[in-house]
């Protein structure tokens, strides 16, 4: 059970997606500009990012290892990806239209997002079991999540400050990410 | 050949994929710690974008449009391995420190982008310039990029192993913190204000 | 952009495409394998070699997963590998053994260490403190034993002491048991 725990504040706060492993860029720089579209972009990712996790597992261990295909992983997982993204999306649309509305738009977005290729190669090359697998999934998700708040909630600020004229936008927006990154790097060391 | 020339030239500096269109940063920013990691980086994603470019421009007429993004997908997607497994086999060290970011080039969005947006709908000459040009665009930035880190972060400039000079007063008491990853936000959100200083546009 | 033709066409040129991938795959894979094996044992044979520099080949004793140097046919030791969750990460550690339980020396394999602060167990101001060391002799200074922190970063030297001692202790008793 400790050691759950620690994969889930390892992938969510030492080993963040977005600040010290670089995945998921694209998102965290282009739907953090308003609150309410980083929460719906987080939570897409994290929905996604688990069931992909739950389902290449099992492809990963009980079909490509068995067969020596080891070297198939990333084109299966990518088409993988790419099709639960779509029965997601399908599935939200005929269920949920509230839902709908509020991630719709951010799912087909996830296709081509490598914080979900990521956490799948990361679940193989860390040899995590399944239900490791599943926690570092959540884990990594709920810390992208959280980044992606943080940093809407300081770009609203940020677009009412006055910084040099050269700077406003996006290299102030990687210079935020830069500080964030400095407050995160404090999580270093909380996992034994 | 004007419009072979025009399609090169266009990914060097004015769409240049990192700086003015922002794309495909994962592996810019992970792994630019050292100069070797960004010349093999740059290497590998230009042959797989080179050979993605070719072999869909060369298919283009025959695809079904339904089914088009997954079979640009698959394409990629082997590509990619066929690089990985290359590099694991022949350059070990060198596959070893770039790590998952090799695989990863699968989802980098300019190479799917350029299947769609180029490939997909222009000759495979201009597709070759087009990837030529991009490839080089990516380079020059990761190497730029990698070059500050490497000599703010180590205070030392090694290639491949050989060791090229040490930068005075930083050879003992390097910034160590251009080295961590807040040190690639820093390095790419300045050279952007400088180059919006300098008058280039870097698009939203 | 091909036209769009009767339902089953998109199908059919999908399955061909991925009857391709699969078929490059299997032919790279085949080419490649052999290589990446070599390149593996080379990475180990390339540290094993700073350890004991006199050998001139290894064994690998897959029941007890340990490296046996060899010099001219005669063993030179042993060494195993140690993992250790450090700072930031798993450390992963080269541990090589005279023929009695002294430690010969260890090798940094792997670690993500702070660049600057833990990143310098791999330097050999550190790594050279090793050497000769008896079992309970590998502890940090502080604790009663022989080696001495990297100034900022204890946690990552008491990672790096902590993990070879218990693996050397672990790998002992394995054999001990079993012979």
């Amino acid at each position: 059970m400790s050691n759950l725990i620690a994969i889930f504040f390892g992938m969510a706060l030492v080993n963040n997606l977005v600040l010290v492993k670089f995945l998921g860029l694209c998102p965290f720089f282009g739907v953090s500009k308003k609150l309410g579209s980083a929460f719906s972009m987080g939570v897409a990712v994290l929905l996604v990012i688990v069931v992909a996790s739950a389902v290449t597992w099992p492809i990963f261990h009980f079909l490509l290892i068995p067969y020596g295909a080891e070297f198939m992983r990333t084109v299966i997982f990518v088409l993988v990806i790419a099709s639960l993204v779509q029965i997601i999306e399908m599935t939200i649309k005929r269920t949920n239209l509230t839902l709908y509305n509020a991630l719709g738009i951010y799912l087909p977005l996830i296709t081509t997002n490598c914080a979900v290729l990521g956490i799948t190669f990361i679940n193989i090359d860390q040899a995590y079991t399944f239900s490791e697998s599943i926690i570092a999934a959540l884990g990594a998700g709920a810390g992208f999540t959280l980044v992606l708040i943080i940093m809407s909630g300081i770009r609203e600020r940020l677009d009412m400050a006055d910084p040099p004229l050269a700077f406003k936008g996006t290299p102030i927006a990687f210079i935020t990410a830069m500080f964030l990154g400095l407050c995160f790097l404090a999580f270093r060391g909380i996992i034994r | 050949m004007h419009s072979f020339t025009k399609n090169f030239l266009r990914g060097i500096i004015r769409s240049n994929p990192t700086f003015i269109l922002l794309l495909g940063l994962c592996p810019t920013l992970a792994v630019s710690t050292s100069l070797d990691n960004a010349v093999g980086m740059s290497v590998a994603f230009t042959c797989v974008l080179l050979a993605s470019n070719i072999i869909i421009s060369l298919i283009r007429n025959h695809v079904p449009v339904r089914v088009r993004i997954p079979v640009f997908i698959v394409i990629i997607a082997t590509l990619v391995t066929i690089v990985d497994l290359m590099l694991q086999g022949f350059i070990p060290a060198l596959s070893k420190s770039l790590g998952m970011y090799i695989p990863l080039i699968v989802v980098n969005c300019i190479i799917l982008g350029r299947a769609e947006a180029f490939a997909s709908k222009n000759s495979t000459t201009n597709s070759i310039a087009d990837a030529l040009g991009i490839g080089i665009g990516f380079a020059w930035a990761m190497i730029l990029i990698s070059l500050i880190r490497q000599l703010l972060g180590t205070g030392k400039l090694d290639l491949f192993g050989r060791h090229l000079f040490t930068v005075p007063g930083l050879g003992d008491n390097p910034v160590a913190i251009f080295l961590l990853p807040m040190g690639a936000f820093f390095v790419i959100g300045v050279l952007l204000a400088l180059f919006r200083w300098m008058g280039v546009s870097t698009g939203e | 952009m091909g036209t769009r033709t009767n339902g089953f066409f998109p199908v059919i040129f999908l399955t061909l495409i991925v009857f391709i991938s699969v078929a490059a795959l299997t032919l790279t894979d085949a080419i490649t394998k052999d290589k990446i094996e070599l390149a593996k044992e080379d990475e180990i044979a390339r540290m094993l070699i700073t350890l004991f520099p006199q050998m001139d080949g290894f064994t690998y004793d897959e029941q007890n997963d340990l490296y046996i140097p060899l010099a001219e046919q005669q063993p030179l030791g042993r060494a195993f590998i140690a993992e250790q969750s450090g700072y930031s990460g798993v450390i992963s550690i080269l541990v090589g053994l005279e023929p009695d339980t002294t430690l010969r020396g260890i090798r940094i394999i792997f670690q993500q260490e702070t660049p600057g602060l833990g990143a310098k167990i791999v330097e050999s101001f550190f790594l050279q403190q090793f050497p000769g060391l008896a079992v309970d002799d590998i502890k940090l200074t502080k604790k009663g034993g022989k080696v001495d922190a990297i100034t900022g970063a204890t946690t990552s030297s008491s990672a790096v002491v902590e993990g070879v001692r218990k693996a050397i202790l672990d790998k002992l008793n394995q054999l001990g048991r079993e012979t």
